[in-house]
């Protein structure tokens, strides 16, 4: 039953795992102490490894930069060159699901309301305007599909506004084999995977699932495709990027 | 004096409490050794500074829910800037693996050794891996620099997975007891 990772701790502590493999080994950390020790000991090696570069110095501007992007609230530094690939993402469908989870988040997600959104035409200016405003209210980090799971993809939503609970908007989900599930992860900075929710796609073309925990302290978020919702660790088939800055009011 | 600087615990500390004079402090601190990782990960400047802003952000955002059970200030900075770097490693990287050769002339390796000679403050661990066997040596290095994961590894260096694994907790565990052997 509780299978120890020894085998994959120096890989996991060198960050050679790939990310189904990384968060298998992370789920069995967060609960086994004995393994979690000998990690922790792999880690502090592995931490000496910086050392061994030869240093080199930054731009000054940099440190400027770096203070400037707190200062504003800023993060990413240069939007143009790392924007989103879209890839074989449809657009529409993250419109869609991106204007409806304004509607969710304002509390007013009736389905006359959503008929309608479903209607709008999908004018960017007015797309980018509106997410602009709204992420100025919560953070949003999208998750694009890959393999069989490509053209589909979630929108996490953490509201600011209180009482308001995380969710994932999902849109063109695959229809999964009987038995499996799908799974929620929030990433660390540091690459902890924490499971967020655990569910099985309704056959919508767009589908909301809550989060049960707390988004504060991850910056990025995965689904995997598993056999059970506990035990080991499936396949990735959705991760984030990068989460892009929080806007501070 | 410098026990008047204050420590990382409180840097942090600072940095959750939204100030950023500690953050231009704890850039001053570890900037340096931040954007060196990157960019001996990474071989660009651009994309090595975008990571370390990245890192530093991630920090400043992050610095409230940071737990000393995840490493201590610096190694959990440290930490972040490795995950951020070979994470737009694997991402730009469209074919993987890579041949040995070229993944073995990152920069670091040839024309900056030289001058690695002259400018690296802390010897001691280079000197400790420059003592492992090379087998060792390449597969740490590459696993934690070339962002390889142990599965292309065993397919870059063809040998079977589990000579990868062996390598890696060979290599770690003499890294292990060089370093303590000089603290």
């Amino acid at each position: 039953m509780n299978d120890h990772v020894l085998d994959d701790l120096d890989a996991y502590a060198l960050g050679a795992l790939d990310d189904a493999d990384a968060g298998r080994v992370a789920s069995h950390l967060a609960v086994c102490g004995s393994c979690r020790a000998d990690a922790a000991s792999l880690a502090e090696v592995v931490g000496a490894l910086p050392d061994s570069v030869p240093l080199r110095e930054p731009r000054p501007a940099l440190r400027e930069r770096v203070l400037a992007a707190a200062r504003n609230g800023a993060g990413a530094p240069k939007p143009a060159r790392r924007g989103w690939s879209l890839g074989r993402v449809r657009v529409w469908p993250m419109l869609v699901a991106g204007l409806a989870s304004i509607v969710i988040v304002l509390g007013a997600a009736d389905v006359a309301a959503y008929r309608q959104l479903t209607t709008l035409s999908a004018e960017r200016d007015n797309y980018s305007l509106v997410v602009q405003s709204f992420r100025q209210g919560g953070r949003v980090w999208y998750m694009a599909g890959s393999n069989d799971f490509a053209g589909s993809g979630g929108t996490l939503v953490d509201p600011r506004a209180e009482g308001k609970q995380p969710f994932v908007l999902f849109h063109d989900l695959p229809q999964i084999a009987a038995g499996k599930v799908l799974t929620v992860w929030l990433v660390s900075p540091d690459s902890t995977w924490a499971r967020a929710a655990t569910f099985m796609p309704d056959g919508r073309d767009v589908q909301a699932v809550p989060i049960t925990t707390e988004v504060a302290g991850f910056d990025r978020c995965a689904v995997t495709l598993d056999d059970s919702p506990w035990g080991k660790h499936g396949t990735v088939v959705m991760e984030s990027r990068i989460a892009p800055p929080t806007t501070t009011p | 004096m410098s026990d008047q600087l204050p420590s990382d615990d409180a840097l942090l500390s600072s940095l959750a409490a939204r100030d950023l004079g500690a953050l231009a402090s704890l850039y001053d601190r570890y900037g340096r050794l931040a954007y060196s990782l990157a960019y001996r990960i990474l071989g660009e400047s651009e994309a090595a500074e975008d990571v370390v802003q990245d890192a530093f952000m991630s920090a400043w955002r992050g610095a409230a829910s940071y737990r000393r059970e995840r490493g201590n200030p610096r190694a959990w900075l440290l930490s972040i800037v490795h995950h951020r770097a070979v994470d737009i490693l694997r991402r730009k990287t469209t074919f993987r693996p890579a041949p040995l050769e070229a993944a073995e002339s990152l920069p670091g390796d040839e024309d900056t050794a030289l001058s690695a000679e002259k400018n690296v403050e802390n010897r001691t661990v280079r000197e400790v891996l420059e003592t492992l066997p090379q087998a060792q040596r390449r597969t740490i290095e590459l696993a934690y620099f070339g962002g390889y994961t142990h599965v292309e590894l065993s397919a870059l260096m063809g040998v079977p997975l589990g000579t990868v694994k062996g390598r890696m907790r060979i290599g770690l565990q003499k890294m292990r007891r060089a370093l303590e052997g000089t603290r």
